[in-house]
């Protein structure tokens, strides 16, 4: 029981990053109609800047606090020189911008920061005794924390899309950024500002995930993570903040018990169990399971 | 606005909203107009356009609130809102029904009381009446006809129903592959025999 419960609570922790950056996909997806495949590679660079914060002696949560700015501006301005420039052309040639991104990210982190691993250190307490007890199961500080960022962040884009008049102009733009320009809504200050949100939501991602990652800050961190992340986004639709979250989480469950329970799927195989579930996904359900159709009237 | 289908009502109607890029001048009140839509609208421009495009996935009051995006005055927004609720009293009552899920005629009004939500001093309605039924489209006629008549709204409406245009119109614009072809009074119109029978057919 309680190893099921640890197992449990591994899953969820994972899951909660994968979610993370999934919510950061799905942000510039019902904006731009773009999988962002540079996100993944965005995270692990505004991570880099976070760590090396940290080696200058600056506080923690002055590096995050620090990293979000610098995701924000950097997704921002990704939007704005690079992707709205080819945007007009086609879709291919935004998704080839992406991947030159991901690449481009990945190569200038290693170029300033060397390739070798790096010790992110945690802003939660994560020491050996930081623990909780459940039922047996021991819960670390460092996985409430995770859980906490990602009710938080829930919380916080609620409010930002319910309440206020950048999040209503951000839903017309997706709705139909044709009609929301019409209605007056800037439409270009609204992509780059979804951009900049993805980015900043990706940069917390990664700083929270990889104090907990096994291969700890190296330029190969965010590679299965941003594919269990996509697979999370597919699984909600692409277009659903609620599924992009419900998805992260079932996919880090489901990891987390195939590793454990099923002895023949050994950790290297949980990427393929993530894929496995997008494909299944696809082919029952190909909008995702909550993928909106949209209700059209002609 | 009258014209045959493929005069180039729609074309005019998106080049003065920014919708497509044009050369020579447009302009309002003597001063030209921004290229851009969102500036259009800032300078008091608003189109209705064909087809309506309101915001399917959006509840009638989120349409109408981003209506007023260009605007700063939060209380005088919501005095519209109501305003524009009760003028069109389905918009009142599924107000919190999304836009997608209204009647082809509900989703007119939507989108014509989105449009005055930005407090335009010219409303652009390209073929308003598309797919209503007739007594739909008089009370809507009539109602713009009242918008007009209190707020000094001045209206470009494209209609293909001559007759009903020439009711409300204080002049008629003829267009004709491009070019106006005829233009002036309802009166006017009507006393041209050859105007008559080639563009009005009786
Ligand atoms: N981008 C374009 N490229 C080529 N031709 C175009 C383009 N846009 C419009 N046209 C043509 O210009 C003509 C005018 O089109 P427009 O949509 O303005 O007509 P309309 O007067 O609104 O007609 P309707 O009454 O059918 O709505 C049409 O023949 C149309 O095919
Ligand atoms: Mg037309």
């Amino acid at each position: 029981m309680d190893l099921f419960l640890e197992r449990l609570i591994s899953g969820l922790t994972n899951g909660s990053i994968y979610a993370l950056l999934a919510l950061a996909l799905v942000v510039v997806f019902r904006g731009t109609g773009t999988l962002n495949f540079a996100q993944g590679e965005l995270a692990l660079f505004t991570t880099f800047v976070a760590w090396w914060l940290t080696t200058q002696s600056l506080p923690i949560w002055f590096a995050i606090a620090a990293a979000l700015g610098v995701g924000f501006i950097m997704g921002a301005l990704i939007e704005r020189l690079l992707i709205r420039p080819v945007a007009k052309r086609n879709d291919m040639a935004v998704l080839i911008v992406a991947l030159g991104l991901f690449t481009g990210l990945n190569s200038l982190a290693g170029l300033l920061w060397g390739s070798e691993t790096k010790i992110m250190p945690s802003p939660f307490p994560n020491g050996e005794s930081d623990f909780i007890s459940i039922g047996g199961a021991r819960l670390y500080g460092d996985a409430l924390g995770v859980w906490g960022a990602l009710i938080g962040l829930m919380g916080l884009m609620t409010l930002l899309f319910r309440f206020t008049k950048v999040g209503l102009h951000m839903r017309a733009v997706a709705d139909n950024a044709t009609s929301a320009t019409l209605a007056g809504v800037r439409t270009s200050r609204i992509l780059a500002i979804g951009w900049g949100l993805s980015g900043a939501i990706g940069a917390l991602a990664g700083v929270l995930v990889t104090p907990l990652a096994p291969q700890q800050l190296s330029l190969t961190t965010m590679f299965s993570i941003f594919i269990a992340a996509s697979a999370a986004a597919l699984f909600g639709g692409l277009d659903s903040l609620v599924g992009a979250v419900v998805g992260g989480l079932v996919i880090g469950v489901l990891e987390a018990m195939l590793t454990g329970y099923v002895s023949v799927i050994g950790g290297s195989l949980q990427q393929t169990s993530a894929l496995l579930i997008i494909v299944v996904i696809l082919f029952a359900k190909p909008t995702g399971l909550f993928g909106t159709t949209k209700l059209v009237r002609v | 606005m009258l014209g045959a289908n493929g005069a180039g009502k729609t074309t005019t109607m998106q080049a003065i909203a920014g919708l497509m890029s044009w050369r020579g001048s447009i302009e309002l009140d003597g001063r030209p107009l921004p290229r851009r839509p969102e500036q259009v609208v800032r300078s008091g421009v608003s189109l209705v356009p064909q087809g309506r495009g309101t915001l399917g996935a959006l509840t009638v009051l989120e349409n109408l609130r981003v209506g007023a995006a260009v605007r700063t005055d939060a209380a005088g927004v919501s005095a519209d809102i109501d305003r524009w609720c009760e003028v069109f009293p389905v918009l009142g009552r599924r107000s919190r029904q999304t836009a997608g899920t209204l009647s082809g005629g509900e989703q007119q009004m939507l989108a014509v009381a989105r449009a005055l939500m930005s407090r335009p001093r010219l409303l652009l309605c390209d073929e308003p009446s598309l797919g209503l039924a007739p007594i739909v489209v008089q009370e809507l006629f009539a109602t713009l006809a009242r918008i007009n008549e209190t707020d000094g709204t001045a209206m470009l409406i494209v209609e293909q129903n001559a007759e009903l245009a020439m009711d409300l119109a204080s002049t008629v614009y003829l267009l004709d592959v491009g070019t106006i072809a005829a233009s002036g009074t309802p009166a006017d119109f009507r006393a041209d025999d050859a105007v008559r029978t080639a563009y009005l057919g009786y």
